[in-house]
């Protein structure tokens, strides 16, 4: 594992920003960071970057406990570069700046001009090496700000909010140099966002943060909804189809009109034969759309208005396989649904 | 007004004439304000980023004694520093009393804190961006604070110019601790005071004019610094 954290807290005047019980994100791959404003996605970023410490908990690295006071500290965080949400250029060129990281690391000149070039062509910008930092565009910042970390070839390149703030033609290119970086230079990424396809289209895992708290909300079978009288859930489907969930008494939390969001568990599903037909906005009229397979569990997404993935064992899946196309009943029982 | 023309006039033919005793005097009040205010830069700068960068306990206590020196009289530090230095202090075996060390001593810490806050000031409104981007990208603490007074220089260069100004410009010090000796640690300010005691108006005018020119120039270079003539020439 790349990271590990327990019971990690992070505490700013009195209130608590950050609460993680437990945490893993694997090496070499792509992770996002999704939620919103005040999630704690910043927190938890600047934590993995070894520039916060936390109030309380362990944090470990490559397998190795992080102490956050010792001394090796500084070794840690020359592994890890931060991109900043809204990265700040050192005043003067291009060059300085990508040159400084290595600089403080003791890079010989020639090694340090290769690797700032190389840097440069990753991001398109081999041409700015010799332009003024201050003149440059919020766009041209944040692909130079991730040269200056290229370069220094890290083993973990963390981004806040990489797109944030920037023109859809430097999103695209921002988005591409990450992936580059990752399949390319095979440099672990954790990147936070509060757009959840980008976070699709790019990551490998999704962790989701909500009020400082990891939240079981992951990136499949989380639909927003609007709470009614029953109480019972809506979700707008396709087609202006509406999708009314009941709920739990007790999980409902919030009057009447509030946006929440629903997470299905695809591991407590169930999908029953139509003819087991009941009206009782549990039980939900559902087509199998796909069928996938993988060692141990097959994953039917059925259509109920929107999609959904239903987890099956291996033995489930013998017994009675879903063909496509299928009506199904999608059985949604109380534990299978949270409210948030 | 005549006097003021005449001393006006008998100041500038004393100037332009390049009169030794001027020049003396002159020479000596530079010396000792300039080797003042490196030595003070030398303390106070790291004073300052000790302060800005660290939390320790008593660093508001610090601060405001800090700003509490500001405002002490050069008269103050010049009986502090006597009653250390004179022949009965704890350093009197140095024998530095009326010489231009003991004046640099007094003026150092006159203006140590004048630096250190100037200093803290800047280093507070730099954007703190600077220090987070410094660190990502593996400085360590003395790496991280080196570019910070890189990024911050102009406030810390307005820092040391304006120690200058105060200590180039003070006379309760160089009176005291200096005793106003010719040839030896007469400056401008003690110089001017005598003369005025003496009634004679022109070295006294003439000192005046070069301390005034010293201030346009130290500005003058300021601004150089930060690009200003350029663009407001522009």
């Amino acid at each position: 594992m790349l990271y590990e954290l327990g019971q990690v807290t992070r505490v700013h005047n009195g209130r608590k920003i950050l609460d993680i019980d437990g945490l893993a994100i694997e090496r070499g791959r792509i992770t996002a960071l999704i939620g919103a404003n005040g999630a704690g996605k910043t927190t938890l970023l600047q934590i993995l970057a070894f520039l916060d410490t936390p109030s309380s908990g362990q944090v470990s690295f490559l397998g190795e406990a992080v102490d956050f006071r010792g001394s090796a500290l500084l070794e840690l965080r020359r592994r890890i570069v931060l991109v900043d949400q809204y990265p700040i250029l050192f005043t003067g060129s291009v060059q300085r700046n990508l040159e400084f990281g290595l600089k403080v690391r003791g890079v010989e000149r020639a090694e340090r001009l290769h690797r700032v070039s190389q840097a440069l062509d990753m991001v398109g910008m081999g041409e700015f090496l010799h332009a003024r930092a201050e003149k440059l565009s919020g766009g041209e910042t944040k692909r130079i700000a991730l040269a200056r970390a290229l370069a220094l070839r890290p083993a973990v390149l963390l981004c806040d909010e990489p797109t944030a703030n920037v023109d859809f033609e430097h999103q695209e290119v921002i988005l591409n140099i990450l992936e580059r970086a990752n399949g390319e230079e095979n440099i672990s990424i954790v990147f936070s966002t509060h757009a959840l396809e980008q976070a699709e289209r790019l990551a490998d895992t999704l962790v989701t943060l909500k009020g400082g708290r990891l939240s079981r909300l992951s990136r499949v079978n989380v639909w927003p909804a609007i709470l009614d009288d029953g109480p019972v859930a809506v979700i707008a489907g396709r087609g202006r189809r509406e999708v009314r969930l009941a709920l739990a008494p007790d999980a409902l939390a919030g009057s009447p009109g509030r946006r929440v969001n629903l997470f299905f568990d695809p591991e407590k599903l169930r999908l029953l034969p139509v003819a087991e037909k009941r009206d009782d906005q549990r039980h939900l009229p559902a087509t199998v759309v796909q069928l996938t397979a993988d060692e141990q569990r097959v994953k039917v997404t059925v259509d109920i208005g929107v999609p959904i993935d239903v987890y099956l064992s291996a033995g489930e899946y013998g017994m009675r396989p879903p063909r496509i196309g299928e009506l199904l009943l999608l059985q949604v029982a109380a534990g299978a649904l949270t409210v948030e | 007004m005549d006097l003021i023309f005449d001393s006006c006039r008998a100041a500038l033919i004393l100037l332009a004439s390049g009169d030794e005793e001027l020049m003396t005097i002159v020479l000596c009040s530079l010396r000792v304000s300039g080797a003042a205010t490196i030595i003070a830069a030398i303390i106070g700068l790291p004073l300052g980023l000790l302060v800005a960068f660290t939390a320790f306990p008593g660093k508001r206590l610090t601060l405001t004694l800090l700003n509490t020196l500001l405002a002490m009289p050069t008269v103050v530090i010049g009986l502090l520093v006597y009653a250390f230095i004179s022949r009965r202090g704890i350093l009197g075996f140095l024998d530095m009393l009326y010489t231009q060390e003991a004046m640099i001593v007094g003026q150092v810490v006159l203006i140590v804190p004048v630096i250190a806050t100037m200093v803290i000031a800047a280093i507070s409104r730099l954007d703190r961006r600077y220090q987070a981007t410094a660190l990502t990208l593996g400085a360590d603490r003395l790496q991280m604070a080196w570019m910070v007074v890189v990024e911050a220089r102009y406030a810390v260069i307005a820092a040391i110019i304006a120690a200058f100004g105060r200590v180039i410009a003070e006379i309760g010090i160089s009176m005291m601790l200096g005793g106003n000796a010719k040839g030896f640690t007469r400056t401008m300010t003690t110089a001017m005071a005598l003369e005025y005691d003496k009634g004679e108006f022109v070295l006294a005018v003439a000192l005046g004019m070069v301390l005034l020119g010293l201030a346009f120039a130290l500005n003058l270079l300021f601004q150089l610094f930060q690009g200003r003539v350029v663009s407001d020439a522009l």
